[in-house]
């Protein structure tokens, strides 16, 4: 080790404990005084940097940090509490959303009728009481009843009209099958007189409390249906 | 409501959580406070602001103490967050403390006798040293870190790291040796 090098490790470190730098001391004087003299200065700038620390500051570092995880916990509870808010809020709208859409009962009506093939095939023959019996089921629909039979019910059940409850019926036209539909008022139903598809003519009318949708292929049949249904229900 | 249901399942793992966290942290701030309030200090040249760069430094250590994997190297990874903190400081704020040409040093105790004399005398000193060398020597020192880990630190090269101590060294002893620099500097 040539004394520029040793010189540079003595003030670079001077506790190294490198097995040349220990040997370089011990063999000569003047290295180990120089050496020492370091070590010296490094005990007295060790001294002096040791200035005095505030006496609470670890304490002040634990409170602040308490204080800020209590922040943060509060700040917690209340990011749970939005979220449990906007989440009841979005359920609270599309509940509303899905009662106050306005219901296209004509489009809906055909879309059943597709749907349900197996009630255009069915012969349960119902009885107009039964057909009775099952409007008190529905809710604005409690006193509507037939008062005789009108003319003959193949098939007879309950039907979702977006979120309302009303009845599905079948019932014999002057030459084919005709679907009715029963359904509660309510101010958001829109239907139009008349509609129909490819396969499907469709008649809407509104008596006191309900909507009526009849279905069928023929028009004449309809008109039948709606004249039987007008002298019967009230 | 919600708390009752939070509470319910997993309270008692995050509880003992954040049991370990909070011991991880005190035993952290009991251990590691006094050097890492000095070498703010040393870094700074103001104990009011080495104070309040402390709390910051712990707090954010802190909210990162989950990113600390190895204990051993707490004292490395909070000098790194201080660092971090005491130049987020200037750019905070515009104005410049820049170094410690100010009064550095608070002349808390009248000298009364030599040794005390020389210690404050030996402060200014250090706090007089430029601040990329004074910061190598404060490591060594107060930090107890290898070349090579303040070379880490300092994101510098091993060798400039014992060149910056050499020339700290050199500058200090130099001052020590010739009193009449001493006599002048302390007039």
């Amino acid at each position: 080790m040539d004394d520029l090098k040793f010189r540079r490790h003595a003030y670079g470190d001077p506790n190294s404990q490198d097995e040349e730098f220990l040997a370089q001391i011990s063999a000569s004087e003047s290295d180990a005084k120089l050496v020492n003299e370091l070590k010296a200065l490094d005990s007295k700038l060790t001294n002096a940097l040791n200035i005095d620390v505030p006496d609470d500051l670890a304490d002040k570092l634990i409170l602040r940090q308490q204080l800020s995880k209590h922040q943060q916990q509060k700040k917690h509870t209340r990011y749970l509490m939005a979220m449990a808010a906007s989440v009841a809020l979005v359920i609270g709208l599309s509940v509303s959303m899905l009662r106050f859409t306005p219901v296209d009962l004509a489009e809906h009506a055909l879309a059943h009728v597709y749907h349900e093939p197996k009630a255009m095939n069915v012969d349960q023959n119902v009885g107009f009481e039964d057909v009775n019996f099952k409007l008190a089921g529905i809710g604005g629909l409690e006193n509507a009843k037939f008062i005789q039979q009108p003319g003959k019910v193949f098939y007879t059940s309950y039907c979702d009209f977006q979120g309302v409850k009303s009845l599905h019926l079948v019932m014999e036209g002057e030459q084919g099958k005709v679907t009715l539909f029963i359904i509660p008022t309510e101010n958001r139903m829109v239907t139009e007189e008349s509609f129909a598809d490819q396969n499907y003519h469709g008649l809407g009318f509104q008596t006191a409390d309900t909507f009526m949708l009849l279905v069928g292929e023929q028009d004449a049949d309809l008109q039948y249906v709606k004249n039987e249904i007008e002298q019967t229900f009230i | 409501m919600f708390d009752s249901l939070r509470n319910k399942k997993s309270e008692p793992t995050v509880l003992s959580d954040m049991l370990t966290k909070q011991r991880r942290y005190d035993s952290l701030v009991r251990a590691l406070h006094t050097d890492i309030f000095r070498y703010a200090y040393w870094l700074i040249g103001d104990k009011h602001i080495a104070e309040d760069v402390t709390q910051e430094t712990f707090l954010r250590a802190w909210r990162a103490l989950d990113s600390l994997k190895d204990d051993k190297a707490a004292k490395a990874w909070l000098i790194t967050i201080l660092r971090r903190e005491n130049a987020r400081r200037f750019e905070r704020k515009q104005f410049d403390y820049s170094d410690v040409e100010q009064e550095l040093l608070e002349d808390e105790k009248s000298s009364t006798n030599e040794e005390q004399t020389e210690q404050y005398w030996l402060r200014k000193q250090i706090g007089q040293l430029e601040v990329e060398y004074r910061e190598p020597l404060l490591l060594q020192l107060i930090g107890g870190f290898s070349g090579e880990e303040i070379a880490d630190l300092l994101e510098l090269n091993r060798n400039t790291v014992m060149t910056r101590l050499f020339r700290a060294r050199n500058q200090l002893k130099d001052a020590l040796e010739s009193p009449e620099v001493r006599g002048q500097s302390n007039g």
